[in-house]
């Protein structure tokens, strides 16, 4: 993370559901995911910015 | 998103321009929704809405500013007038693109809490380098994500907010719904959107504008007339204020209610989960 891209505060974990299951998600450090096993989906974070589209998410099945 | 030229009203007009500019008719065998004046696929909709604000989003404040003399301002503080925002609360500020509405918020309740989101990464971007935005950055989250599927749990917020977004919401009447559901009891929702002038002349009077100069000033300023003119026509296919009040109604909402700003060139609409 430089100074320009914001890390992803932790804290939004305990605010963001998943937008087709409205269940919890799993933070993946790693990968700079959100996962949403109900949904086989995990969403991206992007300068630190969570990105909860379907249309964005990459498939677990993948 | 806050641009002030209006088309209000619904009416005959109908510009005969080339469809299919980008590719993008659809066929009549599926469900279809407005693109401006294009008709276009539903599923295509908020990928050409990302389209047109990731286009925008670095001059986007200096063209509302240009383009409305400033008075979206007004009408930003005539929302928070009747929003009265009070220390503590939690607002979900829906299209909330570069911060403008949720700034007001928190310096008005004096602290509480802000969630901004939004269709167009771009958008928030540009809203989150602003001056207030590190200000008030513990008191800021910034989300990617469709009104119409909020990433929330039910009754999570005492305020809902969009500001010049929800026309541009592939099927507004969801997004409606998704704020009844994400709000809590007692929470309130508030739409500034345009809307529609009271009268034929001063109607056209405001068609000549819109569909004449302002793509052209987003040529010129943002070098994007294209998207601008995405933004004129959009407005003029906005349900009108009773109309928009009914959805508020159907969504569940209570004691709606709605003001006209600047004659009904933009309007306010307001309504309780009781």
């Amino acid at each position: 993370m430089t100074d320009q891209t914001p890390a992803f505060d932790r804290r939004m974990i305990e605010a963001l559901v998943c937008p087709v299951t409205q269940h919890r998600l799993d933070y993946d450090a790693a990968r700079q995911e959100l996962v949403s096993k109900p949904a086989g989906l995990a969403f991206p974070i992007r300068n630190g910015i969570p990105v909860m589209l379907v249309d964005e998410a990459r498939k677990l099945d993948d | 998103m806050s641009l002030v030229h209006c088309a209000c009203g619904q009416g005959p007009y109908n510009k005969g321009k080339e469809l299919d500019r980008q590719g993008l008719m659809s066929d009549d065998s599926t469900t279809t929704t407005h693109f401006g004046f294009d008709t276009v696929d539903e599923a295509d909709k908020a990928g050409k809405v990302q389209g047109v604000f990731s286009s925008v989003a670095s001059k986007y404040d200096i063209m509302n500013d240009v383009m409305s003399a400033g008075i979206h301002r007004l009408w930003k503080d005539a929302m928070m007038d009747w929003l009265a925002p009070r220390p503590g609360q939690k607002l979900l500020d829906v299209a909330g693109g570069t911060g403008d509405i949720s700034f007001r918020f928190l310096k008005r309740a004096g602290y509480g809490h802000a969630t901004v989101l939004d269709l167009t990464e771009p958008m928030l971007v540009e809203g989150r380098k602003r001056a207030e935005a590190e200000q008030m950055a513990d008191q800021l989250d910034w989300v990617v994500g469709d009104a119409m599927a909020l990433p929330f749990d039910d009754n999570t917020f005492d305020t809902y907010t969009i500001s010049f977004g929800i026309r541009n919401v592939t099927r507004p009447q969801e997004a409606l719904n998704e704020a009844f559901r994400v709000l809590r009891p007692g929470g309130r929702l508030m739409v500034l959107e345009f809307s529609q002038l009271p009268n034929d002349g001063m109607q056209k009077l405001y068609d000549l504008y819109s569909f004449n100069v302002i793509p052209r000033m987003g040529k010129l300023i943002a070098g994007d007339s294209e998207s601008y003119q995405y933004l004129v026509e959009s407005i003029r296919r906005f349900p009108d204020q009773e109309t928009f009040l009914g959805m508020v109604r159907q969504a569940g909402f209570e004691n709606a209610k709605y003001r006209n700003l600047s004659m009904g060139i933009a309007c306010l609409h307001s309504g309780w989960k009781i």
